[in-house]
């Protein structure tokens, strides 16, 4: 599976009731150091209630201009939340199924946190 | 010294290198019409070239990513796609007409047929892109194109009565026109003066001559001086045919019209400079635009691209290149009106530019790319403004094409 066949699929709780679709996904590079970075780890998806589009860089919290798109774009992803991988129970070809009891992490991103 | 040669030299430039064939057409049919009463859209368009140019040179000059990169990296691949699909096709078009342009400038200066001009300009420009220098290439043609100040001169020896002229300032719609065919020419002289191409050449311009932060002053200089006279060129275009062909009810559809106010007012040397002119300018156009086709695929698709690298390294950019001249020169020789595509590729630019305005706008406000040369205040706030009006103008462009039977 590539990932652009993940994007935009729908993601239903353990239920079967709808989440929203999958927008993104969070890397971390925390693997084995190579020569030019580390490997990277698949640290979980990033869920939209709304919209499965870009966020155009504006998930993260230092990006506030031009104000009247930042505010268009975090209100377009209003909700969205971040999964970790150990909280998905099946990767399907139609949907996303997360485990009971999953935990909804803020999609936010750092500026100092990100390299 | 040196130095103030330098600014000179690329103030000279960005004036003579203004004006292309969609200014030339478009402001001569809307003086022809409208008589000075679209002014202030020349006006708003310079304005929004200005500030795009400036983000997207300093985007350039500051990160080392030329449009394209940028949109490929912030949008992603399928978005960028999109993107790119519409803006290539759109400076497609603006490549037929620029060259078309050559063609019917020279038929102007010859009697040849412009037919059999087509492939010798599409060769010309070939010839050009593979072998000359880039900086010299602009500097040429740039200063070969100033000679267009023609126009302006021709305006005085005219001889106009210049409270009459400054009455038709005013943005009203003349009684044989009606409002949406106002509106429509509106868009199209925004079009014009806002055409996408000159952003990405610009910026992979900036890449060209190998620009950083600290060639930003010189820029911002060429910029904001060069572009505002050029729109003065153009808006003198506008203004001769204005004087000459709006009292006569001649509505432009030719390029012989276009120089017929210069040649009433100048006389023939007036009309061998304005001819010289309109070569130098369309060429250069040409050149850009083609260019532009080979800047945007290279840099969406990652080929290693670049009049700095030989043409055999750069293989692909240059045979796409090639392709798109071939593309030019194969709908030009059905015997579509140059002017014609002209007329179309003005509105066209207009419904494409939010495409790369937006990309830009936002990279050009992004701290991991910018550092601290993040857009000001000031320039956020015009950029947010322009950000609506070329919505407005995008939008609006297909539904009063309809209406009005593309400003018949």
């Amino acid at each position: 599976m590539i990932l652009g066949d993940l994007l935009g699929t729908p993601v239903l709780d353990a239920d079967g009731g709808r989440l929203g679709r999958v927008a993104d996904v969070r890397f971390v590079l925390d693997g084995t150091p190579h020569q030019l970075m580390a490997e990277p780890r698949l640290l979980g998806l990033v869920v939209g209630p709304h919209s499965a589009s870009s966020f155009m860089g504006y998930e993260r919290n230092g990006l506030t201009r031009p104000r009247m798109i930042a505010r268009i774009l975090r209100w377009r992803h209003r909700g969205s939340f971040l999964v970790l991988w150990e909280d998905i129970a099946v990767v399907g070809n139609r949907s996303v199924r997360l485990r009971p009891g999953f935990t909804r992490y803020s999609t936010a991103l750092d500026d100092h946190a990100q390299a | 010294m040196k130095r103030l040669l330098g600014v000179a030299l690329g103030i000279l430039t960005a004036i003579g290198g203004f004006v292309d064939i969609g200014d030339l057409v478009t402001n001569a049919v809307v003086g022809s019409r409208f008589g000075l009463s679209l002014v202030w859209v020349v006006a708003v368009g310079v304005v929004g070239i200005c500030l795009f140019a400036n983000m997207s040179g300093r985007v350039a000059a500051v990160s080392g990513r030329a449009t394209f990169e940028v949109i490929r990296e912030r949008l992603g691949a399928r978005a960028g796609l999109a993107n790119l699909a519409a803006s290539f096709l759109i400076n497609l078009m603006t490549v037929t007409a620029e060259i078309g342009g050559i063609a019917l400038s020279l038929q102007l200066a010859s009697s040849v047929d412009y037919l059999l001009w087509i492939p010798v300009a599409a060769v010309a420009v070939w010839l050009v892109i593979w072998r000359v220098r880039f900086s010299i290439m602009e500097n040429v043609t740039g200063l070969l194109g100033l000679t267009l100040v023609i126009f302006a001169v021709a305006v005085f020896l005219l001889k106009p009565d210049w409270g009459a002229l400054a009455g038709q300032l005013a943005p009203t719609v003349p009684q044989q026109e009606t409002f949406w065919s106002y509106s429509y020419y509106a868009i199209a002289l925004f079009g014009a003066a806002m055409t996408p191409y000159e952003v990405f050449f610009f910026s992979s311009g900036a890449v060209e001559e190998k620009w950083s932060v600290k060639d930003l002053a010189q820029s911002r200089i060429n910029v904001l001086v060069g572009f505002p006279l050029g729109g003065l060129l153009s808006v003198s275009i506008a203004v001769c045919a204005a004087i000459v062909l709006l009292p006569a009810g001649v509505s432009v559809t030719s390029l012989s019209q276009v120089v017929l106010p210069v040649a009433e007012g100048a006389g023939k040397l007036g009309l061998a400079f304005v001819l010289v002119g309109m070569v130098a300018a369309t060429f250069g156009a040409a050149l850009e635009t083609t260019l532009s086709s080979g800047y945007t695929l290279a840099q969406f698709f990652g080929w290693s691209w670049g009049k700095f690298r030989r043409p055999a390294q750069a293989a692909r950019f240059h045979l796409s290149m090639i392709v798109c001249l071939l593309v030019g020169m194969a709908v030009l020789a059905t015997g579509v009106d140059p002017v014609l595509v002209t007329e179309y590729s003005v509105v066209f630019s207009a419904i494409a530019l939010p495409l790369t305005y937006l990309p830009i706008l936002i990279v050009a406000n992004d701290p991991q790319y910018m550092g601290e040369h993040v857009n000001g205040r000031v320039v956020n706030v015009l950029g947010m403004v322009f950000l609506v009006i070329i919505l407005v103008a995008s939008i609006a462009a297909i539904p009063l094409m309809i209406v009005t039977g593309a400003g018949s």
